[in-house]
């Protein structure tokens, strides 16, 4: 996650350096203490860097990390011949380094040889199997080539190993999403609220997938953790208010005329949830009122 | 009588600044030595997959209120069963750390060097001290103490009388010895200072068992008693949104 603060003097940077004031290393290197992809900028900015000897030696050993960081952008921005020639450099001076391999492997992933590539990663794991950053190439380079079971497969292999690493549940979750597995997408967005119990977001993509799974009780739980979602971010979310909305609604539905005690105790949730909507709808975007209206009236909510 | 004690300054010239000198010297060359002597040892999947493990469990112990019971109670059972739970843990397999360590010279080798790099120039540096500088006082530090830190200040002078703000050259070198991991941190960059106080941390920590851990891990998970909080959440909105509202 990137502070508030850090974006403010990373944006302070970069137009201090798109208007000539210098800076580029200490910028380069904030992007890469950050993990931020700017690539484009990175290839121009390094690329300067590296072509003049003199500001080339005035950075010393870190030269070799440029190389690497340029090596990289310059695969993001399809300069193949560029990130060819770092990595050339790179290769000469590390002759036998790993981290040099992964990166030819990552040029060939780029040129979309995804065959030699699969050998040139799987060869690499093969000597070090902890390696975390090949895993999550192969599964990268799994999900690219558009073989997305496969992607599925390596990431539950990387999974099995490393337990604790919450983007990779994140991602597991976003494919099952997109295969339409919910029962396992809800089991990794669990994993995912687990590690952060305080991110809203997982709370509403949980609450999401168990709604698309339907079912009542999976209906009501789905309410529930839209009902955090509403209090970890104040009620400013509006889809937390729609999914409110849509499970009462759901709900009402499935129980209908007989409904329960722990209806009643919590029926005032959606009604404020629809007040707040239009509240909110009216603030901010005076025009679309009637069409929140007509769709809650569909929904047999609004009074 | 302690404005009487005036100390030479050639002691100042010849004893205190060389001797940081030599402390700081030191200290720089035991980090590229021992950097040199470093070996990038592969971690065992095992032991890194324990170590998730762990960590997941923690997390299941602390966030468990905030997933539905049924998937509680799956993600327990998984961990914990006496089948083949992860974090269950065989009787006899329960190898013991220290015969794990003399199975693996690697790792003997690895303390070896460790220690190497450590005790060596640690006593030479003492015994030249010792030799050269012992017993007199170098230094007046500018306010008062109490005479508890005598032993500490004035380690090689055996005279009570001698006010306390007096540090003697022996004691001069134990305050450099665990003193200097600022000015190393500064020299050798933020992470590559290490002080021998941690180092010594460190010895004592070693051979701590992972399977007792994770033994600690199930006992902990096994107690827990699952009270879902996400019915009270939706109170909790209730009461921002109404709050929203009014406004």
């Amino acid at each position: 996650m990137v502070s508030k603060s850090e974006e403010e003097q990373l944006n302070r940077l970069e137009s201090q350096v798109e208007n000539g004031g210098g800076g580029a290393w200490e910028y380069l290197c904030l992007i890469r203490k950050l993990k931020i992809r700017r690539s484009d900028n990175v290839l121009k900015y390094g690329l300067t860097i590296l072509n003049d000897p003199k500001k080339r030696s005035s950075i010393g050993n870190d030269e070799w990390t440029l190389y690497e960081q340029v090596a990289i952008a310059a695969l993001d921005c399809h300069s193949y011949d560029v990130a060819k020639d770092c990595i050339k450099v790179l290769r000469k001076k590390f002759p036998e380094s790993k981290r040099i391999a992964r990166l030819e492997a990552m040029l060939l992933e780029a040129k979309g040889l995804w065959e030699e590539a699969d050998k040139a990663y799987s060869s690499l794991l093969e000597d070090n199997p902890l390696d975390q950053a090949t895993h999550k190439r192969r599964v990268a380079m799994a999900k690219a080539e558009g073989d997305i079971l496969k992607a599925v497969e390596w990431l539950n292999k990387y999974l099995e190993i490393f337990m604790a690493d919450h983007e990779a549940w994140r991602e597991l979750a976003e494919i099952y999403v997109s295969l339409q597995m919910y029962k396992q997408a809800a089991f990794c967005y669990e994993e995912l609220i687990l590690s952060q119990p305080t991110v809203p977001l997982y709370h509403l993509s949980y609450a999401d997938v168990l709604y698309t799974l339907g079912g009542l009780e999976n209906l009501q739980t789905a309410k529930k953790y839209y009902a955090s979602t509403i209090d970890l971010t104040g009620g400013k979310n509006t889809r937390a208010l729609y999914g409110t909305c849509l499970c009462a609604s759901a709900i009402a539905q499935l129980t209908k005329g007989g409904r329960n005690r722990e209806d009643k105790e919590n029926q005032d949730l959606h009604s404020l949830a629809v007040t707040a909507l239009e509240k909110d709808y009216k603030k901010r975007a005076p025009s679309k009122l009637p069409l929140l209206t007509s769709t809650l009236r569909s929904l047999k909510l609004s009074s | 009588m302690a404005e009487d004690l005036v100390l030479d300054t050639a002691i100042r010239d010849w004893v205190l600044i060389p001797l940081s000198v030599v402390m700081v010297l030191i200290g720089v060359l035991r980090y590229f030595v021992s950097k040199l002597m470093r070996s990038y040892q592969t971690p065992d999947p095992k032991i890194v997959k324990e170590g998730q493990v762990i960590l997941r469990a923690r997390n299941l112990k602390s966030a468990a209120n905030f997933i539905p019971p049924k998937s509680f109670r799956a993600r327990r059972i998984y961990l914990c069963n006496e089948e083949n739970g992860l974090l269950h843990v065989p009787k006899g397999q329960a190898q013991n750390a220290q015969a794990q360590m003399f199975s693996d010279p690697n790792m003997a080798m690895d303390m070896m060097k460790k220690n190497l790099s450590m005790i060596i120039p640690q006593t030479l540096t003492f015994a030249w001290v010792n030799f050269f500088f012992s017993g007199f006082v170098a230094a007046k530090i500018p306010f008062p103490l109490t005479q508890r830190f005598r032993s500490m200040l004035q380690n090689g002078i055996d005279l009570s009388t001698v006010d306390v703000s007096y540090v003697s050259s022996r004691s001069w070198y134990f305050l450099n010895l665990f003193g200097l991991r600022g000015l190393f941190s500064l020299i050798l960059g933020e992470e590559n200072a290490m002080d021998d106080t941690q180092r010594m941390m460190q010895m004592g920590g070693f051979g701590m068992d992972p399977t007792r851990s994770l033994g600690a891990e199930k006992d902990n998970l096994d107690i827990i008693q699952h009270d879902w909080v996400l019915s009270k959440f939706e109170q909790r909105a209730e009461a921002t949104l109404r709050k929203l509202v009014k406004q």
